[in-house]
């Protein structure tokens, strides 16, 4: 009986571990979600922007002693001038109707990234400065981490401030207005392509800010976090359902505490087989993931 | 007020425009008939910026707007109530105006009023206001369609097809605000196939058959014309 019970925190812990690192998938999903909303493209080079502009802030640690706040912040930046460059490159020249080579070409811009990164640090692992190690919290039997829940908090600060801007600003509804139906938003007077870099700027700052958080979560950063957070953060959007934000949130969460779950329960040699499971059984029983976008009269 | 000349408009290498010239005048509505695949909507669109012309010019008050994008044309003027009404459908009624006047300064204090005036105008829309655009009847989607339109406070307000897929009571009802628009001194270009409901509200009408204007005169001539009565407005009309 005791050992049922010890069994049945630590599941629930790690479930709760899961849930608070799940906020960085989260924020990938919902950048990877804006893009595909505004354009009906999937933009791969999203997460390794994201893992770019980690090691941007990385950077300033190392030379300037950037406080941490800062770092966040240049990751952030660096992130969003990355997807502005890639929306340059990959998106706004090539005819709308083309989504395979918009989308190779984002799949080229990815390697790209990830191989300027390999050369950049010699493919090695480099040490990202660590927040709130040493803080633990305890609940009854059940503990948080103080570097999760800085995560987490993060997270929910960036949500929040995302959807204040595309609920109540003007770019916002610009933002809104092209993703629905873009030749509309053309007779309103908005400039699409004005909309679209916006949006690739500001799915770069929420990018910037995961890739830091999952640096600071695993106190490392390194090139090989770019595909596998590449295909998490696909995950999560086609678990949402595609161009879904509240989609994204719930699945970023779900995809953290169902990896680490499996983490617990099979170690880490096999946990993203299960994680990329869910995604086939999604697609299978629910291809339009949990929310669709749809809206039909009553 | 607004002229287009000889404009000649491609998609790819098909010529849909074939040096068209037309004219609406200040404060009349412009009525453009004409069959299926005549060039109409790539009329509208090409008026609108959303369709850039090979050859031609286009002027709306002795300004050159042939070069002009088309989130500019709005800023100048041009307002389109799109065929098929193309609202935004995951916003709400409310959210729908506020797009339409994006094109007008943040500064711009008449829009919280102008706001307002369309909830008068359209008081369906009033009852609806943070409905869904998309749970909306077709006749209600296409007063919101005028009224986002109208959002942008246009010189010329150009309407491709108002009538398309609504009841004819519907028709009615979207005709008459035609008529009120106009006489509240809005210059109006209107596309059409129903030719018996835009010939109530013309003062002058342009007949386009294969990207060319074949006919241009007001109502009262058409009405005289035999060929083209039968054509356009069956024969019983007299």
């Amino acid at each position: 009986m005791e050992d049922f019970w010890y069994e049945f925190i630590e599941i629930i812990q790690t479930i709760g571990d899961g849930l608070l690192f799940g906020s960085t998938y989260a924020l990938i999903g919902i950048g990877f979600t804006l893009i595909f909303g505004a354009m009906g493209k999937l933009n791969m080079s999203y997460a390794a922007a994201a893992i770019a502009g980690a090691y941007s802030g990385l950077a300033a640690f190392v030379l300037i002693d950037a406080p941490l706040f800062l770092v966040f912040l240049i990751s952030s930046f660096a992130s969003a001038v990355l997807g502005y460059l890639l929306y340059l490159c990959c998106f706004r020249f090539i005819p709308s109707s083309n989504h395979l080579a918009a989308l190779m070409a984002s799949v080229g811009g990815l390697f790209l990234i990830d191989e300027l990164i390999v050369h950049a640090t010699q493919g090695s692992p480099l040490t990202f400065p660590s927040i709130f190690e040493d803080s633990y919290f305890e609940i009854g039997p059940f503990g948080i981490r103080g570097d999760l829940l800085f995560v987490f908090l993060i997270g929910l600060v960036s949500t929040g401030i995302l959807l204040y801007v595309l609920f109540r600003t003007r770019l916002g509804l610009a933002t809104r207005a092209v993703a629905q139906q873009d030749v509309a938003a053309r007779l309103c007077g908005i400039g699409v392509h004005k909309t679209n870099s916006m949006t690739f700027a500001i799915a770069g700052l929420l990018g910037g800010i995961a890739g830091a958080m999952t640096a600071a979560a695993v106190g490392v950063l390194s090139p090989v976090m770019t595909v596998p957070l590449t295909i998490k953060g696909l995950i999560v959007t086609v678990i949402g359902g595609l161009g879904s934000i509240p989609g994204a949130i719930i699945a970023g969460l779900f995809v953290g505490g169902f990896e680490n779950v499996f983490l617990y329960v099979r170690g880490i040699d096999e946990r993203d087989m299960y994680v990329v499971a869910l995604l086939f059984i999604f697609l299978v029983f629910r291809p339009n993931g949990l929310f669709s976008k749809t809206i039909t009269r009553d | 007020m607004l002229y287009l000349e000889d404009i000649r408009t491609f998609y790819g290498e098909i010529e849909a425009l074939k040096g068209l010239t037309l004219e609406a005048r200040k404060g009349e509505v412009t009525c453009v008939l004409g069959p299926n695949g005549a060039g109409k909507t790539t009329t509208m669109f090409t008026i609108a910026g959303i369709l850039k012309p090979r050859t031609g010019t286009l002027f709306l008050e002795d300004e050159n707007l042939t070069h002009v994008s088309a989130q500019s044309r709005v800023r100048k003027g041009i307002a389109l109530v799109p065929e098929n009404r193309l609202i935004f459908p995951q916003m709400t009624i409310a959210e729908n105006l506020d797009t339409g006047a994006l094109s007008r300064p943040l500064k711009d204090a008449g829009i919280q009023e102008d706001i307002l005036k369309m909830y008068e105008r359209f008081p369906r829309l009033h009852e609806r206001k943070e409905q869904m655009a998309g749970t909306l009847s077709g006749g209600e989607q296409q007063m919101l369609a005028i009224a986002r339109a109208l959002m942008a406070k246009p010189k010329i307000l150009l309407m491709d097809e108002p009538s398309l897929g609504l009841a004819p009571l519907i028709v009615k009802e979207i005709f008459n605000i035609i008529r009120q628009l106009n006489e509240e001194g809005v210059t109006i270009l209107l596309v059409e196939q129903n030719a018996k409901m835009a010939l109530t509200v013309a003062d002058h009408v342009y007949l386009i058959e294969q990207g060319k204007v074949t006919f241009n005169g007001n109502p009262s001539e058409i009405h005289q014309d035999e060929v083209i009565r039968r054509a356009y407005l069956g024969s019983e009309v007299s």
